[in-house]
């Protein structure tokens, strides 16, 4: 349809509304990808207005536009190198002054611009008068107003980008409309003029490129060094820094950063009147209890509390519907079609015992991990994580960390692979990697089934509190090798500084947190997905071969577990079994449920034959009637969490047909020996999918690192509760 | 004017202070700037837990740590008595 396209980018500060604009206007059609060669999130997407197809790309959000941070330096690049049609800068209203020092420099960078004051109620509320109009013909660019939360303003930005698309140079600032004081002016103006003597500049300004090479930018340098007449440019640049360095010692770019604000100030002389002292607002009221010294701590962890107990109750419904899913109607259909096409034993055996069950156990932790992508999207975008990191900042302090690495280290408690993509957010090199290495100390949803299974069979009435006990020795060692390592290893996190803004509270919209949770599970399905259903695949065929084995222990799987064995015997639990299970939980800790069920009980499931009939519309109507009743429970679980006195390890997956199981470990543990075997699942190596995370962000030294350190640490650990168990007395 | 001029670290909880100015390296300050602390500018000091403090500057709100905190000069607004039992 669309004849047309505008190439548009979203700029603004972080906490803007940038991503709620971009959701807004292109809605489903996005892709969320990374900035090449870059761990910074890409977001595109793209809508259609009359007749008109808009491109949009989401620039992370930034205070400023310098080559200090990736985030500043891709949304610098981009504008410039990428020469967007227009930029769209997003503004907070409510806090005009700080956003329009990001608008001074693409003003400089002369790149058609429309500014969008977004937030705007929150400003009226402030008692903020912006003279909209003026605004726009001081700056000669158009400035909209928008409620973008509320959808309010969006209409009248499509249009403006309609008419930008017509009249694109109409809407570039003009040069030189940012001055500097006399000296830097002077500077400018000198160093412009010989850059001006260059031919072919790819679109570059003069004096943009004249202000950037005397801030010390390294992207301007690269671009005039590039150029074969460059050379004389840099001379001068060096004699006027020379001359400037009289007035501004080794400060000159923070002169300019001050004569932005000068603009800024200006400017707003012009357009903003405030109320002498501003109102209270709501967001101040809230935070005097969120952040209070007493009630805040405790405050947190009640909330804490109730995310885990929604993660685990509400989505145990759903957890067991796919588990019946799997191994019933899914897995009778297939070896029906199966033996119906007379496929051979290894066929249906792969089928049935390697890819179902391998899809079946990636899809049961999808309810589970959505939970708690939701959750945590609507504690971030309300505005409270933020608080959380404000008020643990102490408390990280011990570790070598500031509050900043505490948001990650919490969503470790979900999946530790989202988790170590969010310490991006962490500035220090050092303090980020230290965070990355301790998460998976973290106890992730996918050890807690390793947990229950083993609490339900050999605890009975006190699985709760060895449950509730793992997380807490996970706390602990992380914050003993937190403290080990920042005071030994990571040295330099000692002088990292810690400084958040901490955004308006806000009512998420259902629709963002919708596209953060999805966007995570899926994140989560391919990545980690492909990992285990490849595993899960090369166990059955080291289960299965040579091909014939009767007994698991004869396979290649058992030989190899039978040899890792005698490592675990100190810490009691030298069984092939154990290690085996142990292995194959490196994919994914909750795997080792799995392989216990299958080389426990040696016929590897139950599937190997086929059903002797079929009932495929029972079977449907069955999946639905199920569908339904699972949704009633987690909605009634749902409303449970919400009002006080529930429990926090409600039984849940003790029905799932893992009696056979059960009593099987009861038999090959003791009570001793099993909580040593669960302080190793929690401690030893992070998963594959962690480690892949891990190795993308820091590298693989510092992947394979974290392996070292979290093997070690599991053994010392497991071979230290069941030494010193038996010497208490314990069995 | 520089009579009562201390870190913003030492500043009281509810008080409004004037930034007098930044020290610290070269892009500790520039980062400063960039959110707001330039001379001249209000900030209010909303919440000291003897860890980070939360600071308001214009409309917006920052947590910032303590060591951070130490290399902002700051002056409160009312100029204070010398001398006067104070804090």
């Amino acid at each position: 349809m669309a004849e047309r396209t505008l190439r548009v980018a979203l700029a603004g500060n972080p906490n803007a509304g940038k991503s709620t604009i971009f959701n807004v206007l292109t809605g489903s059609h996005q892709h969320v990808g990374n900035w090449p060669g870059k761990t910074v999130e890409k977001k595109e997407g793209f809508f259609e207005y009359r007749g008109l197809r808009v491109e949009m790309v989401d620039l992370p959000g930034t205070y400023s536009l310098s080559a200090y941070s990736p985030e500043e330096q891709i949304a610098q690049e981009y504008i410039t190198e990428e020469h967007p049609d227009v930029v769209v800068n997003v503004i907070d209203a409510s806090n005009f002054e700080r956003n329009l020092y990001l608008t001074t420099q693409l003003l400089e960078i002369g790149v058609p611009l429309i500014l969008v004051l977004n937030v705007w109620d929150v400003a009226q509320q402030l008692g903020y008068k912006i003279d909209v109009e003026k605004l726009s013909q001081l700056l000669g660019v158009p400035v909209l107003t928008a409620i973008a939360s509320k959808g309010v303003g969006i209409a009248e930005l499509k249009e403006a980008l309609y008419r930008a698309a017509e009249h694109r140079e109409e809407i570039r600032p003009r040069e030189g409309l940012v001055k500097y004081e006399h000296a830097l002016e002077r500077a400018v103006r000198q160093l412009t003029e010989a850059i001006e003597q260059l031919p072919d500049l790819e679109g570059y300004r003069p004096r943009w490129l004249a202000v950037k090479l005397l801030e010390g930018d390294k992207h301007a340098e690269r671009v005039i060094s590039a150029h074969p007449q460059g050379a004389e440019v840099l001379a001068l640049r060096e004699k006027l820094k020379a001359r400037l360095k009289h007035t501004y010692d080794d400060e000159i770019d923070i002169a300019f950063a001050d004569g932005r604000y000068a603009f800024v100030r200006g400017l707003s002389r012009h357009v903003l009147t405030m109320p002498h002292r501003p109102p209270t607002t709501l967001s101040d009221r809230i935070d005097r209890i969120v952040t209070n010294r007493v009630l805040g701590i405790p405050l947190f962890l009640f909330l804490m509390y109730i995310v885990f107990n929604l993660v685990q109750t509400v989505s145990a419904p759903f957890m067991d519907w796919i588990d019946e899913l799997f191994s019933g109607p899914i897995t009778a259909w297939t070896l029906a079609a199966l033996s119906a096409g007379h496929a051979p034993a290894w066929l249906v055996s792969l089928i049935a015992d390697g890819i179902i069950a391998g899809v079946g156990s990636i899809l049961v932790f999808v309810p589970g991990l959505m939970v708690m992508f939701f959750a945590l999207a609507f504690l971030e975008d309300s505005g409270y994580l933020a608080r959380a990191a404000f008020l643990m900042d102490k408390a990280m302090s011990f570790l070598g960390l500031n509050g900043r690495a505490f948001i990650p280290m919490i969503l470790g408690f979900g999946c530790n692979v989202p988790a170590v993509y969010a310490t991006r957010t962490i500035e220090n090199r050092a303090a980020r990697i230290l965070t990355g290495i301790l998460i998976p100390f973290m106890s992730c949803s996918a050890r807690l089934p390793v947990y229950v299974v083993f609490g339900l069979a050999l605890f009975g009435a006190h699985a709760g509190i060895v449950i509730w006990s793992l997380y807490l020795i996970g706390i602990v060692i992380a914050s003993i090798a937190g403290w080990v390592l920042s005071h030994l290893v990571f040295t330099e996190v000692q002088k990292s500084v810690f400084v958040l803004e901490l955004p308006h509270y806000r009512m998420p919209t259902l629709m963002t947190l919708w596209l953060h949770t999805w966007e995570h599970t899926s994140e989560f399905i391919r990545k980690a997905g492909t990992v285990i259903l490849g595993i899960s695949l090369l166990l059955w065929m080291l289960l299965n071969l040579p091909w014939g084995v009767k007994n698991p222990q004869q396979s290649y799987f058992g030989k190899v577990s039978s040899a890792i064995a005698p490592i675990y015997k100190p810490a009691g639990f030298g069984t092939w079994q154990a290690a085996g299970a142990l292995v194959s939980g490196f994919v994914a800790k909750e795997v080792v449920i799995s392989t216990m069920a299958q080389v426990y009980l040696s016929e590897p499931t139950s599937t190997a034959q086929a059903p002797a009939q079929l009932h495929p519309l029972e079977d449907l109507k069955q999946i639905v009637v199920n569908f339904g009743k699972a949704t009633i429970d987690a909605a009634k679980a749902f409303l449970n969490v919400l009002t006080p006195g529930v429990n926090l390890f409600p039984k849940h997956g003790a029905e799932v047909s893992e009696t056979g199981l059960s009593r099987t470990l009861s038999r090959a543990f003791t009570p001793l020996s099993a909580f040593a075997f669960l302080v190793y699942v929690l401690l030893y190596t992070p998963c594959v999918a962690t480690v892949a995370a891990q190795a993308q962000e820091y590298g693989w030294r510092w992947a394979l690192f974290s392996i070292a350190l979290s093997l070690t640490t599991a053994w010392i650990a497991a071979t230290g509760v069941y030494q010193i168990g038996l010497l208490l007395g314990f069995h | 004017m520089a009579h009562n001029a201390m870190p913003l670290s030492m500043a009281k909880v509810g008080e409004e202070v004037k930034v007098i100015e930044v020290r610290g390296g070269q892009r500790l300050r520039r980062r400063l700037i960039e959110l707001g602390f330039t001379p001249g500018t209000r900030v209010r000091i909303l919440q000291d837990h003897g860890g980070p403090l939360l600071l308001a500057i214009g409309n917006s709100r920052l947590a910032m740590g303590r060591g951070m905190a130490h290399k902002i000069l700051v002056t409160t607004e009312t100029p204070v008595i010398q001398g006067s039992a104070h804090g």
